[in-house]
């Protein structure tokens, strides 16, 4: 189970994204960081086919993603947006039981095995009692919850989280990026985020992959890059790593 | 002079009228029969275009500019340019009469007859003062009045349970009727639909579901004839092989027959016409001896002084396939 | 997961999946022409063999199995197609507000119809010609939208504006026509069940039939087409080809449907939003309820026009005046939101 990016390009207006060689640990979370406009999302998106990329510039265990059919591709990587706004509202279970879309032919019905696949996946996440409630019934922390437990049901080993932590307090901040760090441990998956927050990208990644300009200017293990010097060239701007206990913080 | 028109509005228009522009076909009709054609110095759309009768009874029309549009509305600048002294139009939203008369400061008076014999004699003689031709107008009111009286006076011996019952397919669908077609009546008929909409509505026509039709169950199905013969949309074959129609009395005993019906209002020589025509097919022991082309050409004749008018019409909407019995 | 819920649902899906055999039952004995029920029964019987029932008169026959049945048949197909076109529609575009005439069809059909009754008159039936320009219209809408993957939005627009160019040329057309030949015209533009016959129905029931069933397959993938393109993508379904799916089949029914009856307005949109109102927005409950609900909707307004007059009274005026009044009365009746 390998993912490895190759010559991946892609732009529009004014923004190019060019990423040379990059891969991703297996089984591990890896967090994407970087300042605004550094292509972070534009990133996962290629990866997660939501944004058309070139052939030959993603493999998937040696295999093409550009090659795959969407249904293919859609057992092997989900994708959780960062937001979800939609004109119709629906229950939860019925919106989680989406994720089985690829595991059902274009004329059927979802199956009794889909149906527990999404209930396994609201399990999970911690939103059994929420499941006959409306989307929009829920704070913000939940409806994340609702769409990772989407993207579970999917059954992927890659899931590619966007900025899953924005606006959120800090309790349910935590309590995704433990989510995570769970899917990685006990399900091995495979995961990309992408972070804003220094600290707990460096608390709950194990590996980190830096971004700037549409470019990957460093990766690596997060006790071998985050250091003050690489901080300053991505950001820059002047930052003060302090230390406390195993943690880092960023002071500005 | 003052009139008062269809629309009940009082026109004042001067004593000497030389220039008539006329927008009602109804009244380019009669204001050519009085003999005043050369007044005339435009011409509505639809006489022009898509009328097949008009430039056989004068054949002087396509010296006239056309001043109306397909939509029935007006060309303003045309008519100030063409400086008529008195405008006829139709009672429609479209040709406006007050806004004309507002704006171009030209008398308009509004007239139609919707299907009613006075209103149509009225009109003549309401022309005939306005152009100073009483005499001739009178002279074919009495004319009109002469030739309907002998049907009209038959039509009210016969008691309303002996007259046939008639449903008639005007315009271009099976379900399209008018609320009131005198020459029905005045031939001894009666027009099913007469009764549907409150007169007081004004309006000319309805549409029935084919069920009520079929409740109506009709003597004799009239279908308007005075389309060209390849251009009508309802067929006498067609209603008589239309199976959901089947068990009507028309139908069963093939009563079913084609008559003028409106024509862009009416041709009063036409009208006249099919009075005539349809009295006979009414009453034939009565009038079966009547000569349809005989009496079409004298009519013809007399109201617009021109020999072979009817033989003419005759020909372009196969007159001789209605007549056959 | 509330029990009461669902018990009240599957109360609601079993009114509705009655409601249209019923009406049609009750709406036989509606007409102009007095069959008492009794008559009714007698009639149909009498079909197989009439010389059981000499005292049944050949118009009975003639009014329930020529004029009614396919009258009733084609208010059932028209109400159902029209609703569901609707409710797809609705989904794909991720906007409650749209009809199921957003992509030129009703503008096209009006085009096609106008130029074969003006031009053709009776050599040509006029519903072949409605037919084929409302499918040009949405295949114009499609090819000037270009790829309408990530750009929905412009799909919307492209049918807001070939609508326009097709109701332009309409105009033109009613401009030159006589007034005989748009008093026809008029009829179909305010959407009729009387213009079809069995003829007409032969080739436009199978139509509506088709694409209804096949939306009724693709009615659990509409809810993730209702998803944004993006997610839609990402979880796995080829945005474009489905998309083109409930098009092409929603294409199909509303115009079989409008070129037989004419334009009926309102039906797309107000039903849907009824049945989301009484379900939720899983369309795997909205679009059979909408296809039963449309149905029922649309024969209980024909009975209206029916019923109250001997006249034959257009049936979009109808569906204005049942469904708006309706439609604001669930509105400020219901506070679950849908949107």
């Amino acid at each position: 189970m390998s993912v490895r990016v190759n010559n991946l390009t892609f732009s529009y207006k004014n923004f190019s994204l060019h990423v040379d060689a990059l891969s991703f640990e297996v089984s591990k979370v890896t967090a994407i960081v970087g300042p605004n406009g550094a292509g972070k999302t534009t990133l996962l998106k290629c990866i997660g086919a939501v944004l058309p990329i070139e052939k030959k510039s993603l493999f998937i265990n040696g295999k093409d993603i550009a090659l795959m059919r969407s249904q293919e591709r859609a057992k092997h990587i989900s994708y959780v947006p960062q937001e979800h706004e939609s004109a119709f509202n629906y229950l939860v279970r019925d919106f989680v039981l989406m994720g089985r879309v690829a595991y059902v032919s274009p004329f059927a019905l979802p199956s009794r095995e889909d149906i527990r696949a999404a209930d396994k996946a609201i399990e999970f996440v911690g939103l059994t009692s929420y499941s006959g409630r409306y989307y929009s019934e829920l704070s913000s922390g939940e409806r994340r919850l609702v769409l990772i437990a989407r993207a579970l049901a999917q059954q992927s080993d890659i899931l590619l989280l966007d900025e899953p932590t924005t606006f959120l307090d800090p309790k349910h901040e935590t309590e995704i990026l433990e989510l995570i760090r769970k899917l990685a441990l006990e399900k091995q998956k495979t995961i990309l985020v992408t972070l804003h927050s220094l600290e707990m990208a460096f608390r709950y990644s194990d590996y980190m992959v830096f971004m700037k300009k549409g470019g990957v200017v460093a990766s690596g293990k997060p006790g071998d890059v985050f250091h003050e010097p690489l901080l300053k060239s991505v950001y820059d701007m002047e930052m003060k790593i302090i230390e406390w206990n195993d943690r880092k913080i960023v002071l500005r | 002079m003052t009139f008062k028109d269809s629309l009940d509005r009082t026109v004042t228009i001067p004593p000497k009228i030389e220039r008539i522009l006329s927008l009602q076909p109804e009244i380019t009709r009669i204001i050519v029969a009085l003999g005043a054609g050369d007044r005339l110095v435009g011409l509505d759309y639809f006489l022009r275009h898509d009328d097949h009768l008009f430039r056989i009874i004068y054949p002087q029309e396509s010296r006239l500019p056309v001043v109306s549009k397909p939509d029935d509305s007006v060309n303003k600048e045309l008519v100030v340019r063409l400086d008529p002294d008195v405008v006829f139009a139709s009672p429609s939203e479209f040709q406006a009469p007050d806004s004309i008369q507002r704006s171009l400061g030209i008398p308009v008076i509004a007239l139609s007859s919707l299907g009613h014999f006075d209103k149509l004699l009225g009109e003549i003689a309401l022309v005939g003062a306005v152009t100073g031709l009483e005499a001739r107008a009178q002279e074919l009111v009495a004319f009109f009045q002469e030739k309907i009286r002998p049907l009209s006076e038959h039509a009210a011996s016969v008691p309303p349970e002996k007259r046939p019952r008639v449903y008639l397919a005007f315009w271009s669908s099976l379900t399209r009727t008018p609320v009131f077609y005198e020459p029905v009546n005045s031939a001894g008929g009666i027009n099913l639909a007469e009764n549907l909409l409150p007169s007081s509505l004004g309006s000319v026509q309805t549409v029935v579901t084919l069920e009520q039709i079929i409740k109506w169950d009709p003597d004799i199905i009239l279908i308007q004839g005075n389309f060209l013969p390849n251009e009508r949309m309802v067929m006498v074959k067609q209603v008589l092989e239309d199976h959901r129609l089947s068990s009507v009395k028309a139908v069963k005993s093939k009563q079913v027959f084609y008559t003028f019906g409106f024509w862009y209002w009416w041709d009063p020589a036409e009208v006249l016409v099919e009075t005539l025509y349809l009295a006979r097919m009414f009453y034939p022991e009565k009038f079966g001896r009547l000569d349809l082309a005989k009496e079409g050409e004298e009519i013809f004749t007399k109201f617009y002084r021109q020999d072979g008018a009817f033989s003419a019409l005759w020909k372009l909407l196969n007159l001789h396939e209605w007549t056959r019995q | 997961m509330s029990g009461q819920d669902s018990k009240k649902t599957q109360l609601i899906f079993l009114f509705f999946l009655l409601l249209p055999f019923l009406l049609f039952v009750f709406s036989l004995s509606i007409g102009t022409y007095p069959i008492s029920p009794r008559g009714l029964i007698r009639t149909l019987l009498s079909a197989f063999s009439p010389s059981s029932f000499p005292d049944i008169p050949s118009a009975y026959r003639d009014i329930l199995i020529r004029i009614r049945l396919p009258r009733l048949l084609l208010g059932l197909a028209a109400g159902a197609a029209l609703s569901v076109s609707g409710a797809s529609l609705q989904a794909l575009f991720k906007n409650p507000l749209v009809n199921e005439y957003i992509l030129g069809i009703s503008s096209g059909s009006a085009f096609g119809a106008a130029i074969s009754i003006v031009f053709l008159g009776r050599a040509f039936p006029s519903q072949i010609a409605a037919f084929l320009f409302a499918v040009a219209a949405v295949a114009a809408v499609l090819f000037i939208a270009g790829s309408a993957e990530s750009h929905f939005i412009s799909l919307l627009l492209t049918g807001v504006i070939v609508s326009a160019f097709f109701s332009a040329l309409l105009s033109l057309v009613m401009f030159f026509a006589s007034p005989y030949a748009l008093q026809a015209l008029f009829f179909w533009l305010m959407g009729s069940l009387s213009l079809a016959s069995w003829k007409d129905l032969a080739i436009s029931f199978p139509l509506m039939l088709a694409g209804l069933v096949l939306l009724l397959l693709l009615r659990w993938r509409m809810n993730v087409l209702s998803m944004s393109d993006e997610e839609a993508r990402a979880l796995g379904i080829n945005v474009r080809r489905e998309k083109m799916l409930v098009i092409g089949a929603t294409t199909l029914i509303t115009s079989a449907a409008t070129a037989v009856a004419g334009i009926i307005g309102w039906v797309g949109l107000i039903v849907p939003h009824l049945v989301r109102l009484m379900v939720g927005a899983d369309n795997r409950k909205v679009i059979p309820l909408s296809a039963a609900a449309g149905a029922s909707f649309l024969l209980i307004a024909d009975d209206i026009t029916r019923g109250i007059s001997p006249l034959e009274i257009p049936i979009g005026i109808f569906t204005s005046i049942i469904g708006i009044p309706l439609f604001i009365f669930l509105l400020k009746k219901t506070r679950k939101v849908w949107l």
